[in-house]
């Protein structure tokens, strides 16, 4: 969202207080703005084509969160993050990066269950090879795999750009009509519960009405 | 005008809004009829927005049980209604997608009774209150935004309060204190905080529906008495009694939408709508996210707002609030065709601001 406005009114300004005021503003603006660069991690994306990939595919914007614990990625000192990791965590993720082939039933400790599911799925050396044709990966994954539940295969999730890993996150159309299916005995019943209940009221106002009529 | 006149004249002006000798079951309800023309069905929006504010507050009612206003576990808490209570998921999405459609519902609403010339004599205070319902309505979206505490919740609040502090470098002397006065009144703190939270959480539940059944009894009060408006230029040859006949269509209406509506919370959640990351909890830490916008039924002055300049839009603002106001005056002597032609037109500007508004933003913008 951009705050464009504001400049325009703060141009409009011309007084020598107001420009120095801004001045100042500026330089401690620019101050924090490079303390805030020293201290926060940034976001660093392992293998940015993939979102480049997913973004462009999907039209929805996406972050590390999709395959990582943390949204801002594996560098860091975070949740999730490099440097904030125990020795059983390291010795979890040197055994991940040496997972070249699939079904090695690693559990990458920066990784959330969908980072985890694709290299157990397809393996780190074909990971690696689909960095350069990442529409690839989506039929390597298979249409079984759904880990979130929700009835769309984390394939598709995937390539829909939805959260693999949240049953309540989908696309809408897909979820719609996935969910009426699940659902068709809920709508059954309520369509019928409705009726009755409206045939129920339509006859009371009847009566009140008839025995106004009196 | 003596001082005398202009009391006889204010008394005399009540007393034809609210005539003593009208008020009273038979004449209310048993003697209303309905007029029967081709823009009959304007008159079911009222009720179907009313029958949208009712699901609000049961739904509403029910995820107070569970939900926690502080920074903390506000985001928590509604994780835990999603996954953990039994129907959660589905109270909430009800919630959500009701509060659209009563916004949804309340503009046609305001848009159908002006082409249909239901404000002139002496209907004029059930226009005035039904004005000042939608306001509030499109206040209840404002303050229920936050309340998930999510990022896009959170940022879009933020740009939101922002604007209202930016009105005062418009407002002469003293007068400019007053937007700033009022954003930091709402806002409670520094910056968009526990504050800010829990302000808009009593507004959200408490100040605002009060105000609202308050304003909603006296604009039912007033359609009662004075019925339905004529709605269109010859007057209808066929009407129908209030009772029975259109609460019966009334009654079967709300029972049709209310199923659209339970199937579709039940098929998709809300949030669906959203990229995954604007859904993250709030970090105040963290950077914003790509994609803050606010909620759809604020896209007809949240484009515009981006594109123009904002005295433009402040300016457009105040007189399209000024002329909604006063309109049993200003159109007072104006024919419906030209009232639905000034409908039509704002309809066709509503629909492509709302549906084609990014696109237009981004067309003028690169």
């Amino acid at each position: 969202m951009s705050f464009s406005n504001t400049e325009k009114i703060e141009n409009r300004r011309g007084n020598p207080i107001m420009q120095r005021y801004k001045t100042a503003r500026l330089f401690f603006a620019l101050l924090m703005g490079l303390l805030l660069s020293l201290c926060t991690p940034q976001q660093t994306k392992a293998y940015p084509e993939y979102q480049s990939f997913v973004e462009k595919n999907s039209k929805r914007s996406i972050n590390c969160a999709m395959c990582h614990v943390n949204e801002s990625g594996p560098v860091g000192n975070g949740p999730g993050q490099l440097s904030s990791l125990s020795e059983e965590d390291m010795k979890q993720l040197n055994k991940a990066r040496v997972a070249l082939e699939p079904a090695s039933g690693v559990k990458s400790p920066i990784l959330n269950d969908f980072g985890n599911k694709i290299i157990n799925a397809v393996g780190k050396r074909k990971f690696l090879e689909y960095k350069s044709a990442p529409e690839k990966l989506a039929p390597a994954l298979g249409s079984e795999s759904d880990l979130d539940g929700d009835g769309i295969p984390d394939a598709q999730e995937y390539l829909d750009g939805t959260d693999p890993l949240n049953k309540f996150h989908g696309d809408p159309i897909r979820l719609f009509w996935i969910n009426l299916n699940r659902y068709k005995t809920h709508v059954i019943l309520t369509v019928l519960a409705v009726i009755s209940i409206n045939l129920g009221l339509l006859n009371l106002v009847k009566g009140i009405s008839s025995i106004q009529k009196k | 005008m003596s001082l005398n006149s202009l009391l006889n004249s204010a008394i005399q002006f009540v007393k034809d809004r609210f005539p003593v000798d009208k008020l009273n079951y038979h004449y209310m309800v048993e003697k209303k009829e309905v007029p029967v023309h081709k823009m009959s069905w304007g008159y079911y929006t009222g009720g179907l927005t009313m029958f949208f504010f009712m699901i609000q507050v049961i739904t509403g009612l029910f995820l107070l049980f569970y939900y926690q206003p502080t920074v903390s576990e506000a985001n928590v808490s509604v994780e835990y209604i999603n996954k953990y209570v039994a129907g959660g998921s589905l109270v909430r999405n009800m919630h959500a997608w009701s509060s659209s459609c009563m916004i949804f519902c309340a503009v046609i609403h305001l848009l159908t009774a002006f082409a249909m010339k239901s404000f002139v004599k002496p209907r004029e205070i059930t226009w005035i209150a039904g004005v000042l319902l939608l306001f509030i309505t499109f206040t209840f979206g404002f303050t229920g935004y936050l309340l998930p505490w999510n990022q896009i919740a959170v940022n879009a609040t933020k740009v939101g309060l922002q604007s209202i502090e930016y009105i005062g470098e418009y407002l002469p002397g003293q007068l400019a204190e007053i937007p700033r006065i009022i954003r930091e009144t709402f806002q409670g703190e520094a910056s968009v905080g526990q504050s800010t939270l829990g302000r808009f959480y009593a507004l959200h539940v408490v100040i605002l529906p009060l105000t609202l059944v308050s304003l909603l009894g006296l604009h039912l009060l007033s359609v009662q008495i004075h019925g339905m408006s004529q709605g269109v230029d010859v007057p209808a040859k066929k009407s129908e009694k209030f009772m029975s006949i259109f609460i019966f269509k009334d009654l079967s209406l709300w029972a049709f939408i209310f199923l659209c509506l339970f199937t579709v919370s039940l098929c998709i959640p809300f949030d669906s709508f959203l990229p995954y990351p604007l859904l993250a909890p709030y970090n105040p830490l963290g950077s914003t996210p790509a994609g803050i916008k606010p909620e759809w039924y604020f896209f007809f002055v949240y484009y515009p707002l981006e594109l123009l300049p904002f005295w433009v839009i402040l300016l457009a603002s105040m007189a399209v609030v000024g002329v909604l106001i006063f309109t049993p005056w200003i159109f007072k002597g104006t024919t419906r065709k030209t009232l639905g032609f000034i409908t039509i037109l704002i309809s066709i500007y509503l629909i492509v601001m709302t549906i084609f508004g990014e696109q237009i933003y981004e067309l003028f913008k690169h």
